[in-house]
């Protein structure tokens, strides 16, 4: 042996000294790049449980669970995804479709835990590490599996729809609805924030299959009144829809309009199978009052059980607020006559012109009826009452629109302030703006109201209509005085409103008085909420009959009152809107279907 | 660039160009002439690189779009030139002779879209998916979700539930469901 054979192993002890080379902890040192595709991260404040991702994860690693604290409302189902990493494979499909983007990939990809079952957990229930990292995966602009944009609705240009009411929204050929329809992701979160809870999720499939014969069975299901409903309805149900988060919500309302604009009327009964309706075999009859959404819907759905009704109608023709409130260029009165006139074909009876209380009393009707159905609407105009509104040309919007349908003429001025802002107020607004335009070739129109522009009632597609109309939007101004000359109106004292409810959210406006403008008018329309008329209750009734603190009849879940036979729904229950109606009139028809089969 | 789109032009059939940013550009020419253009690319106009070689399904045309995408070292500009082959039998010319480490990735694109590249050495060795005996599972056809439940079995206890039919559950479970139609007959 050489004598450098024994010395050299000794050499490393050269090295004993040296930092070593060798990483320490290679593992959880070494983070993934920023946009790796590491373990999910999902921001409840922004998820809205549409169950989105599991419908396209591959690996069927994901599940819809109730999670404790997460509510279910309007727009969230309250259910958030649980992933199973035993199947996951990382491919961020679901990143890339979630449509609020609240779900996201961290960067970390290291986890140990001993129980498999821990490797199924809920992102952002069940806290982790990676749960507030800021870098790893999210949905890159350019990736949009889903489509945000609305086909667009083709609608007559202002300076073509001004001086007339034709019609303004032209509807969805074919194409354009089977385009739209393909957007849906059928999340069917809208579902319960329609007061109908119409199964909208099934009649957008039956238009993407072009099978507009079920489509029509699943409106008929809920809604007797889809060409109403499909034009004028508030569509809430587009506020839920999960592409909403992103961009445009799917267009619902327009896509209701389609189904029914496609059938001609002669093929309901046939599609809807009411054809042989059993003939007053239950032997019982039920009358109701007033032809509007709640008392066609309430009618439609007593006659398919079987039960002989007839509605009461007060004024000329049928619709109720839907007719007489809403002005023809949103809503032709064909429209109208169309689903009514099917109503009609299965027995049920309309007789005009018979006001209740007036023409026949309601004892009448319960002496000759085994129920009654009341859906009277909200007719009448509530005052400002502020000084000078007693005048003979101040006027309510309700009482106006209705005199417009009637064809009777109105006394237009040339210069016109409404006051309020909802739809009402819009609808007499746009109406009057066409009068003007087509009396005086001009548009001097301005309609006030208390809330500021943000937080108006009405909805902002009427505000912006009526703005390329030629009227005048002037919100956030609470009317103080109507000025009056030599007997004439010639304006509107207003003051500014800061804000319209207190902190307990009772209508409680405060105004800077500092600030005050004058709007010229010589006729004024107030729209600031209608009223119901009940005269049509006896003193005998209303004595006997239980009443709310708000003044209006007491109902129980069915709509029937304390007075066992008489039911009531429509806007003087709730609303006031077609969806509520309508909604009121369906469940009223099974209340009194129970009510008299326990009878 | 231009300039060298025209002489391509000139050249080939050149079936679409377009440019996507300033240095990547893409051509569509025809299956015939792919090699003869590449060669040319890379010979004479610098693109000496292939950076890779990738294939999209379109399965809707009946069609595997291959894209090669070259690289020229002195200007910075990616090409890619597409060649749109059948999808079904799907083959194509191999071009490891001119690129040699070509014949890896064609060695991919047969094992995960099934296109055979026939003179390409090693070109029907397994590339990642030892045993493999599906349907290639880059092809859109392939039913991930279905050999994802027939491959690996699902943990016990899990469920689900319907977003719909449970807010249904929790805001309206008492609102009536649509009546029955009385009908004469029944």
């Amino acid at each position: 042996m050489k004598l450098k054979d024994v010395l050299s192993p000794l050499r490393v002890w050269e090295r004993a000294a040296q930092k070593p080379w060798t990483i320490k902890d290679p593992i959880n040192d070494r983070p993934g790049a920023d946009n790796y595709r590491g373990f999910h991260k999902n921001d409840f404040s922004k998820c809205i449980g549409c169950g989105t991702c599991e419908e396209i994860c591959q690996n069927d690693a994901i599940d819809i669970v109730p999670v404790e604290g997460q509510e279910t409302v309007d727009g969230d189902s309250g259910l958030r995804p649980m992933i199973d990493y035993g199947r996951c494979c990382w491919c961020a499909l679901c990143v890339d479709v979630c449509p609020t983007g609240s779900l996201t990939m961290s960067n970390d990809y290291t986890w140990i835990a001993d129980d498999p079952e821990d490797y199924r957990f809920v992102p952002g229930a069940d806290k982790t590490k990676w749960q507030d990292s800021t870098v790893g995966y999210t949905r890159s602009p350019d990736i949009q599996i889903l489509d945000y944009n609305r086909v667009d609705m083709l609608e007559i240009k202002p300076e073509d729809r001004d001086k007339s009411f034709i019609e303004i929204v032209k509807g969805y050929n074919k194409e354009q609805a089977i385009k739209e329809a393909e957007r849906c992701i059928q999340c069917g979160l809208c579902t319960a924030t329609c007061p109908a809870h119409m199964d909208i999720p099934g009649y957008i499939a039956a238009i993407r299959d072009d099978d507009l014969d079920q489509a029509l069975r699943i409106l008929y299901e809920t809604n007797p009144m889809p060409e109403i409903c499909g034009r004028i309805c508030t569509h809430k149900c587009e506020t839920a829809c999960a592409l909403h988060n992103n961009g445009d919500p799917l267009a619902i309302r327009w896509l209701k309009r389609y189904i029914a604009d496609q059938i001609p009327a002669d093929k309901y009964q046939e599609i809807l199978g009411t054809a042989h309706l059993v003939d007053e075999q239950l032997n019982r009859k039920v009358a109701v009052i007033g032809a509007g959404p709640a008392g066609v819907s309430a009618a439609y759905y007593l006659a398919i059980m079987g039960y002989k009704t007839k509605i009461y109608e007060a004024l000329p023709a049928s619709g109720g607020m839907a007719r007489y409130g809403i002005p023809e260029y949103r809503l032709p009165y064909d429209q109208i006559d169309k689903d009514v006139e099917y109503l009609k074909t299965l027995g049920v009876e309309i007789q005009y012109n018979t006001r209740i209380g007036e023409d026949i009393t309601l004892e009448e009707l319960h002496r000759e009826y085994d129920a009654v159905f009341a859906g009277t609407g909200l007719h009448l105009g509530r005052s400002t009452r502020v000084p000078g509104s007693d005048h003979s040309r101040v006027y309510f919007a309700t009482d106006m629109l209705r005199e417009v349908t009637l064809g009777n003429e109105i006394d237009v001025a040339e210069n016109i302030v409404v006051i309020g802002g909802g739809n009402v107020a819009m609808d007499i607004t746009r109406t009057l703006a066409r009068l003007q335009n087509q009396k005086y070739g001009k548009v001097q129109v301005l309609a006030t109201c208390l809330e500021a522009e943000e937080v108006m009632p009405a909805d902002l597609e009427e505000i912006v209509e009526a703005r390329e109309e030629n009227a005048v939007i002037e919100p956030a101004w609470g009317p103080k005085e109507i000025e009056i000359k030599n007997g004439k109106i010639t304006g509107l004292h207003v003051s500014k409103c800061l804000s319209v409810f207190d902190e307990d959210g009772r209508f409680n406006p405060r105004f800077d008085e500092e600030q005050k403008k004058f709007f010229k008018a010589d006729m004024i329309v107030e729209s600031i909420g209608q009223g119901m008329d009940l005269s049509y209750l006896t003193e005998e009734i209303k004595a006997e009959l239980k009443m709310t603190p708000r003044g209006r009849i007491e109902v129980n879940d069915k709509f029937q009152s304390n007075l066992k036979w008489l039911f009531v729904g429509g806007d003087i229950i709730e609303g006031p809107d077609v969806i509520h109606g309508i909604a009121n009139g369906y469940v009223a028809a099974r209340g009194i279907d129970s009510y008299l089969n326990s009878k | 660039m231009e300039q060298l789109i025209k002489k391509i032009k000139g050249m080939v059939h050149l079936r679409a160009y377009g440019k996507q940013r300033d240095d990547l550009h893409f051509v569509t020419v025809d299956k015939a002439q792919l090699e003869m253009i590449l060669a040319h690319l890379k010979n004479y106009e610098g693109f000496t690189h292939l950076a890779f070689l990738q294939a999209v399904d379109l399965l809707e045309e009946g069609k595997f779009r291959l894209i090669y995408m070259l690289y020229n070292y002195s200007t910075n500009v990616n090409l890619g030139v597409n060649v749109l082959i059948d999808r079904d039998n799907a083959e194509m010319n191999s071009i490891h002779k001119l690129w040699a480490h070509g014949w890896q990735y064609q060695r991919e694109l047969h094992e995960l879209f099934g296109i055979d590249f026939p003179d390409s050495p090693r070109v029907h060795e397994s590339f990642v998916l030892e045993g493999w005996e599906e349907m290639p599972p880059m092809r859109r056809d392939f039913d991930t979700l279905e050999y994802s439940n027939r491959t690996f079995y699902q943990r016990p206890g899990r469920s689900t539930n319907d977003p719909a039919e449970y807010m249904k559950e929790k805001i309206y479970k008492n609102y009536p469901a649509a009546p029955v139609i009385r009908r004469d007959n029944e």
